[in-house]
């Protein structure tokens, strides 16, 4: 019997769309494996209201409806899902792959004695065991990887194409004791967070508009940042326009910065290093807008156009903003 | 304050990495310090010139040209160095063991005051080592900070999360893995590298026998290379877009302030 427990992270209250997703995928996997099962798990007092018509299958979903877990703290947290694993007799435990994720797996890993299969972006499911697909090096390669524990714990990487699971679903919620933690142990507390209300982060954006040098100075990201808008996107950057401060590291993609997996990704003056091209593997369409035609990033793109940004960008806008007025 | 200071290599980026039968050859590869170990460093190395009396040791388990590296390591302003040798280690747990058992065993059961790490390596890129190497130290951690503040008694950190920052108060002693805007990599002089040859290496010998959590069981190149469509109007970019992809049709409808695609 295999039984998979999904971690459904939340942020301010709000489950997160790529641990919905992860929820979705795991039914897909479930429904391939008869012998199986599917739980989730919730941490932090929000309406679960919100899930209604969006998680897929069926199983339970154990929810801690406690206030202090709304911020992360990563030994409360790794308590609870410890906890509840035992509790639900998991043998594998999912999660997304995200800042949260990428700070509470390992440490549950060693204390569970389980497998920790990191940013998976296709599971392997031929045989008995669910083993993990992702890239290495760069994106330069792919490697496939086998939990040698019989507990496993997968963080899967988001991707675009998104799951077809039916949802006449029969999900029932089960409200976790009081876990009693005290203060005490708080430590590292998480003071506050400050998430930036303008903008989606480029990890989680649909669509990505990114710029590198050639966009040429940072007053020259106005119009990505316009074009962002209209599309309802997110801005995006290369390691050197980073370097050079005309944008946040926040917003970098590549080996330093973000992996990103948009449907769409335009790429506005950069020329496509392997370091760049590291973090946009998952991206569904590729669309280059380059003054080289030699520039590697070609060689990677879905789409281009050959052209200088400052006399491309603003046709751009105003082919988006017809069409946008005609629908 | 004792400060140690985890470095691991990693191939250059620009280096050639055969792949034979599912399996890899790195015979031709050109090994440079990982990119985020440097923030971890440099972090260390200014605490170091703030606290006085701190000494910041280096652990690398890296085989072959990891003392090249350690001597650069050094003439960034680190004091001495750990080389650790005797097991073969394959996955991310049995690094973070050996890790452990070289930090209680130089410190003799003791614990640093700080351990630094690079939010991960850039060749495999699974962020694992740090976290286990604090879970099995029994030290608080935070992953991927951006900025921290110390005094003598405790320590503030921030640290990236999706679209946006967490802020934390953080107790000695703990471990911090470093994300790249945490600092800038000072750049080694001559007398630095001259300093660096007088700084001791010690070898140190570790033997586990816990087996590996997780194995590779293949490897082969990505290729990546796609027809290019190239179109000469945005217009008709925008055309070919609006065909192709349902994400487009549904545009324009968020002002790109909801935080979710959809």
């Amino acid at each position: 019997m295999n039984k998979y427990l999904v971690f459904l992270e939340q942020r301010e209250g709000v489950v997160k769309k790529a641990s919905i997703e992860i929820w979705n995928r795991v039914q897909e996997l479930a429904a391939r494996h008869p012998d199986s099962a599917v739980s989730g798990i919730l941490a932090g007092s929000l309406d679960i209201r919100q899930l209604d018509g969006v998680l897929g299958g069926k199983g339970v979903i154990y929810h801690a409806n406690e206030e202090r877990f709304l911020l992360y703290n990563s030994r409360h947290y790794a308590r609870l899902v410890a906890d509840t694993l035992k509790r639900d007799g998991a043998t594998s435990l999912f999660f997304a792959d995200t800042a949260l994720s990428r700070d509470l797996a390992p440490r549950l890993s060693v204390n569970l004695e389980a497998s920790l299969l990191s940013g998976c972006e296709v599971f392997d499911d031929a045989g008995v065991d669910v083993g993990c697909v992702r890239p290495v090096y760069s994106g330069s390669a792919i490697a496939s990887f086998a939990p040698e524990r019989s507990l496993r714990i997968y963080t899967i990487s988001s991707r675009s194409t998104r799951s077809i699971i039916s949802f006449g679903s029969h999900i029932e919620f089960i409200a976790l004791e009081p876990s009693g933690f005290t203060s005490e142990n708080l430590f590292p507390f998480v003071r506050r967070i400050a998430m930036r209300k303008d903008r989606q982060d480029v990890a989680e954006a649909a669509i990505i508009v990114a710029g590198g040098r050639g966009v040429g100075d940072a007053a020259g990201f106005e119009q990505l940042e316009e074009l962002a808008l209209l599309l309802g996107g997110t801005v995006g950057a290369s390691r050197p326009v980073v370097d050079e401060g005309w944008r946040p590291h926040a917003e970098q993609i590549g080996q330093t910065g973000k992996t990103v997996a948009p449907a769409i990704y335009f790429a506005c003056g950069i020329s496509g290093s392997v370091q760049h091209l590291a973090g946009i593997g998952s991206a569904s369409i590729l669309v280059a807008i380059n003054n080289d035609p030699h520039a590697p990033i070609f060689d990677v793109a879905d789409y281009a156009l050959v052209g200088d940004l400052h006399i491309v960008l603003p046709k751009l806008l105003d082919a988006v903003k017809e069409f946008l007025k005609k629908r | 304050m004792n400060i140690a200071v985890c470095l691991c290599q990693v191939p250059d980026t620009a280096s050639v990495i055969g792949f034979v039968n599912g399996t890899r050859d790195l015979s031709r590869v050109n090994w440079v310090m990982n990119p985020f170990d440097e923030y971890a460093l440099e972090e260390a190395v200014r605490l170091k010139e703030r606290f006085a009396g701190s000494v910041v040791t280096l652990f690398s388990i890296a085989p072959g040209a990891a003392k090249e590296m350690l001597r650069k390591a050094l003439a960034m302003g680190a004091d001495q160095a750990v080389l650790i040798s005797g097991t073969e280690v394959s996955d991310p747990f049995q690094t973070a063991r050996v890790l452990s058992r070289a930090i209680l065993d130089f410190y003799r059961d003791a614990l640093p005051d700080l351990v630094f790490c690079g939010k991960h390596s850039t060749d495999f890129q699974s962020a694992q080592v740090p976290l286990m190497l604090a879970e099995m130290l029994g030290i608080e951690s935070v992953s991927s900070i951006v900025k921290l503040s110390a005094t003598a008694e405790g320590l503030q950190v921030e640290r990236e999360i999706e679209g946006g920052i967490e802020y934390l108060d953080v107790r000695y002693p703990a471990l911090f893995s470093a994300e790249k805007g945490l600092n800038v990599p000072r750049k080694t002089t001559i007398k630095g590298v001259m300093e660096a040859r007088k700084k001791p290496i010690d070898l140190l010998q570790v033997t586990i026998d816990d087996r590996a959590f997780v194995s590779m069981t293949n490897v082969k190149p990505l290729e990546r290379k796609k027809v290019c469509r190239f179109v000469s109007e945005p217009g008709e970019l925008i055309r070919l877009l609006i065909d192709e992809c349902a994400v487009f049709m549904s545009s324009g409808e968020t002002n790109g302030g909801t935080g979710e695609p959809r």
